[in-house]
């Protein structure tokens, strides 16, 4: 019967999963219910072949604690506590046990969780059981499917019980996950094969669940602090369950603690999940200890839930040991540098016709979350400036004495955070000085240099500050200059300019591929003003 | 007295290497839809990085249940007197957890059963289980083997050269790595696991300059015990490098080896990468 139901759970984990909201929406409800009730099926005592009924339930219920994954694991795990208990020193379980184990099962769900919430797995066990209760009894399968129906339509109406799933339109994951157990025992009580099989969601007034979560639920989830999933046992003689249950209810949210006097099982989400532990070894010896941060969780379930897959930057850091401060014009450079630069990076926007002032940098050192400071001033005409910021404040600043913004994303490259400041600045300055710096722009009036008359309106590349090549058309002048460094570079990086779109990065990656195949060529999106293309040579 | 030593698949040992050594390997579970394989029994590591682009649902893994545990030892139990059970960091696996249980089940039994931690993963684990069964061999005892066991795992490390952070992430074993998500360039993250998760160690900007790195890294850890280049999908290049810093093997020999299913499901195809124990 575990097994039919743990089959079903499996069939409808992927639903089950992207239901899951409430109480942090990481999508793993499906998978935590399944892998508790795999902790029965599997289990070695369960499988034991020739015991009562009593002793059975009471094998399931401490397997299914000692293998529960996450919240709804554990509010499962209640479930066959309450079969346990009402099974407890008989030879077989009677269909009227059904309610009133469902019925001890709402009782334990309560003691486990402080604030008990309506709308969830709570709700399916209360209405379940007064149901039952209500009904007269009739045969196994009788109850089991009347249970199908009751618990069915308890989860088509938690969304009334739970403004979170209204806002998210969806039912709960958790309740919903229960209906699939019952709906595999029913199945195979009536000897229906298969007996997994995906049903379907049972939503408000007949609507259809469209397989994802309001979109603009989406984006608030990722904006909200979760915090941390704290999880550990406490070992102690005598533990009283109700006076943790209080404590960590006090200090963090949705706290469920379980378990038996000489074992406790806690289950407690905060901002600091150490404060969890120190207020847990008051009580007794630590064990088991995991800690997710559910940011990261909510976070990743959120990019997995948006259609188009954009890459976002790293979140930043509170307080890294070293931040960079990288000056940069165009939001494709910024974007690069941020993601490039660990959490710990910050851009004034700057560049060759607005060089910010000694004043604007050290604004922006003064502001970032460290004490140690990388300037990287990604302009020939900046480093000078960016020298003096170290004088003028109380913090420590190093320059890496970038030339251009493309050599500045390289050195970046090599910035590591569980390096010391000089190591790091040792380390990117001499990435910096290793990197020829190519661009190609259009002439804005006539000029002549190294030889070359260039006409306004004309495009020509440079490299390390010498004319290359000058021509009509900036593709063509790009692909003189990487012909003329082909011969000694490895890597070559192209950031093209402001106004370039999708299709003009292919287009080039295509065309370079195709005439340069033995060289690592990469296009990238920078979206810098005045250059069409900046080059990188490596 | 006689002393078992286990380990779990995550070691990622050649399974020569741990007969020679007399070491049993207790493997972990990978899941692909509905379907569930032990790592490196029922699914081997190529079958699984022939699958793993494919799959539309990510596989996932889970540790090796209780009951799996009490077997291996009841049945060590039979001829030994104590068994030292090392395993993956408890931080990305519940394996440990799952012992420890095991071992709580069989408080009645007569064998002393130590489980540890070793916050590693891959042949950074594997070495610490060769390393202490070869002093159980000439005579540790089973308290002399814990320790040896934890002195071990502060010398050992595992590095890996990953394609794509891909895997890492849709594993949720991203750990201290997420500051390098996301970056619009085609680096090649180098990773570490320090204090049992995972842990940036450099960018290459292409795989090449990443060879070098990791052979630099070879370098800068020696004098080494013990030396292993590892690999998901392309042993030539795990040679190459192999042949590359052989001199700092010990007898000149790099354990060339293949990253498992379970370790390989949250790296992916391409990685190339060290397991290394320091010389004490």
């Amino acid at each position: 019967m575990v097994k039919a139901a743990s089959d079903a759970l499996i069939a409808n984990r992927p639903t089950i999963n992207a239901l899951n909201v409430f109480p942090v929406p990481d999508g793993d409800t499906g998978t935590n219910m399944s892998l508790t009730l795999r902790s029965i099926v599997e289990s070695e005592d369960v499988n034991a072949s020739t015991q009562s009924a009593g002793d059975l339930a009471s094998k399931m219920a401490r397997a299914s604690l000692l293998g529960a994954r996450g919240n709804s694991g554990l509010l499962l795990a209640q479930l066959f506590k309450g079969f346990a208990e009402v099974a407890k020193d008989s030879d077989s379980i009677p269909p009227s046990a059904l309610g009133e184990a469902l019925g001890r099962a709402y009782e334990f769900s309560q003691q486990s969780v402080p604030n008990p919430v309506e709308g969830t797995m709570i709700t399916i066990y209360r209405e379940c059981s007064e149901k039952a209760s209500e009904r007269e009894v009739g045969t196994a399968t009788e109850a089991l499917e009347a249970l199908l129906d009751n618990a069915i339509d308890a989860v088509r109406r938690t969304p009334e019980m739970l403004d979170v799933l209204a806002e998210a339109e969806v039912v709960d994951s958790g309740g919903f996950g229960l209906a699939v157990m019952f709906d595999g025992m029913v199945r195979a009580i009536n000897g229906i094969e298969p007996v997994a099989r995906e049903i379907e969601v049972p939503m408000p007034s007949g609507r259809k669940f469209s397989g994802s979560v309001d979109s603009d639920f989406v984006s608030e989830a990722e904006e909200t602090d979760w915090g941390y999933c704290t999880v550990f046992s406490i070992e102690a003689e005598n533990l009283d369950l109700d006076q943790i249950r209080d404590h960590m209810a006090k200090i963090g949210r949705s706290p469920i603690v379980d378990g038996a006097p000489g074992l406790a099982k806690v289950h407690v989400h905060m901002e600091d999940p150490g404060q969890a532990l120190s207020a847990g070894i008051k009580y007794g010896a630590l064990s088991n200890i995991e800690i997710s941060n559910m940011d990261t969780q909510a976070a990743d379930w959120a990019s997995d839930r948006r259609d188009d897959i954009q890459r976002t930057g790293p979140e930043k850091l509170d307080s890294p040991p070293i931040a960079v401060v990288a000056v940069a014009a165009g939001e494709g450079m910024s974007d690069l540098i941020e993601n490039t630069g660990l959490g710990a990076t910050y851009v004034i926007e700057g560049g060759d016709s607005m060089n910010p002032s000694v004043a604007e940098l050290l604004e922006a050192v003064e502001k970032v979350p460290s004490d140690q400071v990388i300037l990287l001033p990604n302009n020939k005409n900046i480093i000078a400036a960016a020298e003096h910021v170290d004088e003028l404040t109380d913090k420590t600043v190093r320059v890496v004495p970038t030339r251009s913004v493309q050599t500045g994303v390289a050195a970046l490259l090599a910035f590591n955070l569980d390096e010391s400041l000089d190591a790091n600045v040792d380390e990117m300055s001499d990435i910096a000085g290793e990197i020829g710096e190519g661009c190609v722009c259009k002439a804005n009036r006539d000029v002549s240099i190294g030889g070359y008359d260039i006409k306004a309106g004309m495009t020509f590349a440079t490299f390390d500050d010498e004319i290359i090549a000058v021509g009509r058309d900036s593709d063509f002048v790009l692909t003189k200059l990487i012909e003329s460094k082909a011969s000694d570079a490895e890597i070559i990086t192209v950031y093209t300019g402001n106004g370039t779109g999708a299709d003009v990065i292919e287009r080039l990656s295509n065309e370079l591929a195709e005439k340069f195949g033995d060289l690592e060529i990469e296009v990238v999106w920078g979206g810098q003003p005045h250059y069409d293309y900046l080059v990188a040579v490596e | 007295m006689t002393i078992a030593v286990v380990t779990d698949s995550t070691s990622d040992l050649p399974p020569e290497i741990a007969k020679q050594h007399g070491i049993e390997v207790v493997p972990l579970n990978v899941h692909i839809g509905d379907d569930t394989f032990l790592d490196g029994q029922t699914i081997t590591a190529d079958e699984m990085y022939k699958i793993l682009p494919e799959s539309k649902e990510i596989p996932t893994t889970s540790a090796p249940p209780v009951g799996t545990f009490v077997d291996v030892y009841t049945r060590l139990a039979k001829d030994h007197d104590a068994i030292i059970s090392i395993h993956i960091s408890a931080k990305l696996s519940l394996t440990y957890i799952s012992a420890v249980n095991a071992v709580s089940e069989m408080a009645d039994a007569k064998v002393d059963i130590r489980v540890v931690d070793t916050e590693q993963a891959s042949m950074a684990l594997g070495w610490i289980a060769v390393h202490v069964a070869e002093k159980i061999a000439s005579g540790a005892s089973i308290d002399e083997a814990v320790e040896i066991a934890q002195k071990a795992a502060t010398r050992a490390s595992f590095v890996g050269m990953v394609d794509t952070l891909d895997y890492l992430v849709r594993g949720g074993r991203i750990g201290k790595a997420k500051g390098l998500v996301g970056s619009l360039l085609r680096i090649k993250p180098i990773l570490t696991v320090q204090e049992g998760e995972a842990h940036p160690v450099g960018r290459a900007r292409n795989r090449k300059k990443g060879v070098v790195m990791l052979e630099q890294m070879v370098a800068d850890a020696s004098p080494l015990d013990k030396l292993s280049i590892l690999y998901t999908t392309e042993p030539d290049a795990a040679q190459a490098i192999a042949d590359e810093v052989a001199s700092y093997a010990p007898d000149n020999k790099p354990v060339v080896a293949q990253l498992g299913p379970v370790v390989g499901n949250y790296l992916g195809p391409g990685v190339l990468g060290l397991g290394l124990l320091r010389a004490e």
